[in-house]
This record gives structure tokens, C-alpha cells and sequence, in this order.
């Protein structure tokens, strides 16, 4: 029976205010198995070689079906709505660190959805089906040295010659890139500064021409691999583009609203996670003959930051809502974004703080969610950019 | 091979310890914000009766005797791929294991016939391991206890049981109908459902019968055995330096004091 055929019925119990059902619970269950069967015992061996073993673990991600939640089952996807991916990305935050989410996250929500939405149907049976069947490993490649938020200076270009592009250039920062398989890359395929002319292109990265050039040590997300890559007159077929010519630009940033929407949920489960233990930890830490949460100071600011990840979580479920009425979430997405990264930098340092010394400790789980929640306030877009998005929605960004 | 596995819905037992309440009025746990889930030995027999059918064939139907709520374990048994789920309405809280053992032994009956049921060895809850014997009782059929694994057997209308004990292992052959009870072993842990399977779970059918259906009576519920004080134990811990001259002195002192706490216990 398709999934569509059994959506239909409608008998699940829906949990209020969400697009949540008792499936959904199922299913995050499932993902909390996997995640203590197949990630977390490997977590502090992977975060120690600054690599994971991306192919091995996304087939096994692929296998359980978590790689394709909302796409179509044509692909080998679920046919799922999004509030499944909400749900993992919720999920993802009990990994013991950040990088394996921040993985994935590219895998299912950075690098596929303008291929999902826009690719045409041979590009998506040559690229989307063993990316959501977990066979390729993926990545989305926009930023460069010289243009990161301000993705419209991207300077890499993409040259018509015949049937096929030849791309040269080089991005930065590029997760997933090390043991990608293809790249979705956004380059300059018309000459100029502006965000016109600019194309999304599937690269395989066995295409001669590419090349790692390196592999960049982090302060955080050791486990996840981070590159530095080269395109050398690496030719591809035209038929790779996503979309249209010249539509790169407004795909990404349609992606970029997945990416954010999803990062800000995990964000909030994540620093959750982490006041949880924080609390538990200040229980059972006695200091002048009393336990540490019984300080006024101490229980009135994680009461404080709890409440400030519930609006994070609810704002979140506010964008699932406007998604599911099919509008319009950006405003909404980059508020979720900016004010996820700006919370966890707080929790994070917060958290620590009470901690003492242990949470300085390699050993406590604290440093690590300490160095690994700063890229919150940067990656997909900075704290400065969700202020430049919101301010113009708002009418109160000076005319350019 | 028709395989019934018995699945009970318990608090979650990997809940924080500080967090675990009883009510010692009511004799029994509070839920507290504890999550209800599968019985760990519940999911270990199904597990055992899915490997059983994917290598044999045959039909898989889970029972569950508990309230509405119990519906959401049956939900994952299906996600599972067990063919069939019916649950037993019974609203009364801590059924003793002989009136469970009834129900489920009449909805049993009810389903059809079968060749085995396989229940978990206990329960996370009560841990009082009793329904598996107790279930075999009702249905007047052989109960094999702490299995481990299935296999067919090359007799006709006979299954192979590998089973603990306290000095190894036995390998039993045994007729059906039977009983058996599973514990958890290397080979029978759980899968985890897939994603498409979970979210055609909440799609299956699922039969619900009540106790009048199945002619019990509710009100039987807790005629077995009574608990007659629930409560959770203080700890306790003392700090006590043990004295002598010498270092055989303070060993001999610290075995008497040792052996004096044992008696005192």
C-alpha cells in the first residue's frame, strides 16, 4: 500500500499543536535505537580521528530509511511528511557531539532538497536514489574564501562549452567533503557580481579535475570531515544543472530555509540535552555543604534557559506549521536561526560555567558541546545575516 | 508455523532512579513522566519468533492484555512486521500474572490455533516471571522456560529450544502446542523498525476484544496475590575505620566486621 493511499485514512491520533501523530513517536524511537546502537559507542573514537566513516554509517542510516523522510517513494524515499524530519533532527540531538548531526543534516536537508524539488527526473535517479539509499555520500558546496554570507560574490564559475560545463575554482568549508561522492556546487554560470547568473551543478567527485586540497582542523565537529576543494577545468554534463540556468542562486537559498529550520530544532534539543545534564550534574555537586542547584542564581538561570529553548523548539513548530499551509517560512526560519545561535552560545557557556572544572574536562561531555554549538551563530548563515534577512521582511533595512 | 508472541506495555525502566515514585497507598509505580514501553524480554520474543518466520515462514500474532494505551506497543509490533495485533482491554492496574495468564490465554484461544507462544521470561516492572508458566497452565500445554532461540525440528510438529541454566545450556525437542519463555541473548536483540514500516504501522488493523468478550471477569483482576507494602529502599552508607597494630590485625578485624553486617542483614 503507498503511503499516500494510507495517509488518506487519517486515523492516526494527532498530539496537539504539532504535526506530530503517535507514528512520529514510533519513529522516534527508532532513531533513538539507532543512534545508541550505531553512533554514540564510536562517537569519542571518531571525534579523536577527526573522521567518521561516512559511507559505512550512511548506508546503515540509508538501510533504516532515514536518509529520503520526506522525498518521494519514486526515489526510494518515504514519502513522509516534514515533521518526520523535524522529529529526527530533534532525535539527532542526543548524539554524544555535534558533527554526525551536522552530517547527516547536509545528507537530508542541505545538498538534496533543490535536487529533490527542481532536478530533473534522470538526475534524480542518477544522484538523489543512492544518496537517500545511503550508497553516496554528499555535499553542498557554496561558500568560498573570499564569499561566504555573501554568497552572491561567489566567484567560481561554470562555462558552457557544448553539452557541458567546465567548472573552475575552489570552495571552502565544505562538509562532507573529504569522502563526498557528489557535490552539489553553486557556481557562476554567467559572468558578473550579482546573485543572477549563478546555477546549482551536480559534480561526481570522481570527475578529473576535482580534487581535495584540504582538510581543515576545526575548534569543533571533529568527527565530521571538513574540505577545502579545488575545481580544475572539471568538466560535467549540462544535464547535471539543477533546474534552470541562472535559477542557482534562488534554489539555494530556498534550500538554505531547510537547513535553518532544521539546524534551529536540533539546536534546541541539543541545548536541552545539555541543561538536563547540567541540572543533574548541580544535583549532585555539593559546594558549602549544600548541593549547587539549591543556589538561587544557579536554578533561576537554567530555569531561565529552559524557557528560552522551549520558545526556540515552539518557533520551530510555528515554521512546520506555516510549511505544512504552504507559505512562505524565511522570516520565520532566519528568526529561528538567529536566535538558536545566539541561545546555544549562552547554554553552552553557561552550562560550562557551572560545571567548574569538569566542564573544561575532554573527558565530561560539556567541552565538547562547548566548542561544537559555536558554529550555530555561523554556519547557514551568520547571526549578522538572519538580521539582514529579517530587517528587510521588516521593512527597516535601508533600500541598497 | 503459527507463533503468538505476548507483549506487555511497562514503565520505562531506564528512567533516572531519583525520578522513580511509588504509591504506597495504591501499591503500585507512578507513572511521573515516564515513558511507557515495550517489556525488554517482550521485544527479545519477538525478535525470536521474526527470525523464526523469516527463515521457516508462518504467521506472527502479538497479544497485549492492558489499557488503550497498550495499543502503541502492538503499533511497534507491527512496524516489526508481525502480521497480526490484538489486544485485550483491561483497565485494572498491577492484573496479577494468574488472571493475565487467564486473559490472555482466552484471547489466545479466541485468535485460533496455534503451534507456539512465546513470552518474554518477566517483565520489567514486577519481574515476577510467572505468566509464561502460568499461560501454558491455561492452554494445558508444555512450557519451556529461558529459551533462548528456536529452531524446527526435523520430527514432524516439533520445535528445537536452546535454553540457559545454571550450568550451561540444553537443547530441548518438544512437540507443539507449547509455551515458551524467552530471555535476552546476542542473537535474538531486538531490530529497530524501519522508517516506511513505522509509518505504515498506525495504518494496520488491529483487533481490540474486551474481558467480557473473552467471558473474564474484571473484578478477578487481583485475586492471586496481593501486595501487601510497596515502597523504595532507603541507602544508606557509613564510613567506618577499621583499627589494629598490625596489617593482619586489620584485615582479621575487617573480616569479622564484614561477617558481622552479612548476619546483621
Amino acid at each position: 500500500m503507498a503511503i499516500d493511499e494510507l495517509r488518506e485514512t487519517g486515523t492516526e491520533g494527532t498530539i496537539p499543536g504539532t504535526g506530530f501523530t503517535k507514528a512520529h513517536q514510533l519513529f522516534r524511537e527508532s532513531v533513538r535505537r539507532f543512534i545508541d546502537q550505531e553512533i554514540n559507542p564510536y562517537m569519542d573514537q571518531w571525534e579523536e580521528a577527526e573522521m567518521f566513516p561516512a559511507h559505512d554509517l550512511f548506508k546503515k542510516a540509508g538501510d533504516q530509511g532515514l536518509l529520503g523522510l520526506s522525498y518521494p517513494e519514486e526515489y526510494g524515499g518515504a514519502g513522509a511528511d516534514y515533521w518526520y524530519n523535524m522529529a529526527l533532527a530533534e532525535e539527532l540531538a542526543r548524539v554524544k557531539g555535534g558533527a554526525i548531526p551536522m552530517a547527516l543534516g547536509v545528507q537530508t536537508d542541505m545538498a538534496t532538497p533543490a535536487l529533490n524539488q527542481y532536478g530533473s527526473h534522470k538526475l534524480k535517479k542518477k544522484f538523489l536514489e543512492p544518496a537517500i539509499r545511503g550508497d553516496a555520500v554528499c555535499s553542498i558546496a557554496v561558500t568560498e574564501a573570499g564569499a561566504g554570507s555573501d554568497v552572491a560574490s561567489i566567484r567560481t564559475k561554470a562555462e558552457r562549452d557544448g553539452d557541458e560545463y567546465v567548472i573552475n575554482g575552489s570552495k571552502m568549508f565544505i562538509t562532507n567533503g573529504v569522502q563526498a561522492d557528489w557535490i552539489c556546487l553553486l557556481a557562476r554560470t554567467t559572468p558578473g557580481t550579482t546573485f543572477k547568473g549563478m546555477s546549482l551543478i551536480i559534480v561526481p567527485t570522481d570527475t578529473p579535475g576535482f580534487c581535495v586540497s584540504k582538510k581543515l582542523k576545526k575548534l569543533g565537529n571533529w568527527a565530521s570531515d571538513t574540505a577545502e576543494l579545488v575545481f580544475d577545468n572539471v568538466r560535467v554534463p549540462v544535464a547535471n544543472r539543477i533546474g534552470e540556468e541562472g535559477q542557482g542562486f534562488i534554489y539555494q537559498m530556498q534550500q538554505f530555509q531547510n537547513e535553518r529550520l532544521i539546524s534551529s530544532l536540533g539546536a534546541a534539543a541539543g541545548a536541552e540535552k545539555i541543561l538536563r545534564m547540567t541540572i543533574e550534574y548541580c544535583r549532585g555537586r555539593q559546594t558549602f555543604g549544600k548541593p549547587l542547584i539549591e543556589n538561587q542564581w544557579i536554578y533561576f538561570k537554567l530555569t531561565e534557559l529552559i524557557s528560552e529553548v522551549e520558545f526556540l523548539r515552539q518557533m520551530c513548530y510555528h515554521c512546520g506549521r506555516i510549511m505544512d499551509r504552504g507559505d512562505d517560512y524565511t522570516r520565520e526560519a532566519s528568526m529561528a536561526k538567529l536566535k538558536a545561535g545566539r541561545l546555544v552560545r549562552q547554554v553552552a557557556d553557561i552550562c560550562l560555567q557551572f560545571h567548574g572544572g569538569m566542564g573544561y574536562m575532554e573527558e565530561y561531555p560539556m567541552a565538547r558541546y562547548f566548542r561544537d554549538s559555536r558554529l550555530m551563530s555561523i554556519g547557514a548563515g551568520a547571526d549578522e545575516i538572519m538580521l539582514g534577512i529579517i530587517a528587510k521582511f521588516e521593512g527597516i533595512a535601508p533600500a541598497r | 508455523m503459527n507463533i503468538v508472541v505476548c507483549i506487555k506495555q511497562i514503565l520505562d525502566p531506564e528512567i533516572p532512579a531519583r525520578d522513580f515514585r511509588v504509591d504506597s497507598v495504591k501499591c503500585e509505580a507512578e507513572r511521573g513522566s515516564a515513558n511507557l514501553v515495550t517489556n525488554i524480554f517482550c521485544e527479545n520474543a519477538l525478535e525470536t519468533a521474526l527470525q523464526f518466520r523469516e527463515a521457516q515462514g508462518g504467521k506472527i500474532t502479538a497479544i497485549s492484555c492492558g489499557p488503550e494505551g497498550a495499543e502503541d506497543v502492538l503499533r511497534k509490533a507491527l512496524a516489526l512486521k508481525a502480521d497480526d495485533a490484538v489486544l485485550v482491554l483491561n483497565e485494572a492496574p498491577n492484573a496479577d500474572p494468574l488472571f493475565v495468564a487467564k486473559t490472555l490465554a482466552a484471547g489466545i484461544r479466541k485468535i485460533g490455533p496455534f503451534d507456539a507462544v512465546l513470552v518474554g521470561r518477566e517483565a520489567g516492572d514486577w519481574g515476577a516471571g510467572q505468566t509464561g508458566g502460568l499461560l501454558a497452565e491455561e492452554l494445558q500445554v508444555p512450557c519451556i522456560s529461558f529459551a533462548e532461540n528456536l529452531q524446527p525440528s526435523a520430527a514432524s510438529g516439533a520445535v528445537k529450544v536452546k535454553r540457559q541454566t545454571d550450568s550451561g545450556w540444553e537443547l530441548l525437542e518438544s512437540a507443539t502446542p507449547l509455551v515458551i519463555t524467552i530471555t535476552n541473548h546476542e542473537k535474538n536483540v531486538p531490530r529497530i523498525p524501519k522508517t516506511r514500516d513505522v509509518m505504515q504501522s498506525y495504518r494496520k488493523p488491529l483487533v481490540k476484544w474486551t474481558l467480557a468478550e473473552l467471558g473474564i471477569d474484571p473484578s478477578t483482576a487481583n485475586s492471586y496475590y496481593r501486595v501487601a507494602e510497596l515502597f523504595i529502599p532507603r541507602k544508606e552508607t557509613q564510613c567506618e575505620f577499621i583499627s589494629g597494630d598490625t596489617l593482619e590485625a586489620k584485615i582479621d578485624a575487617f573480616a569479622h566486621r564484614v561477617t558481622d553486617c552479612m548476619r546483621s542483614m
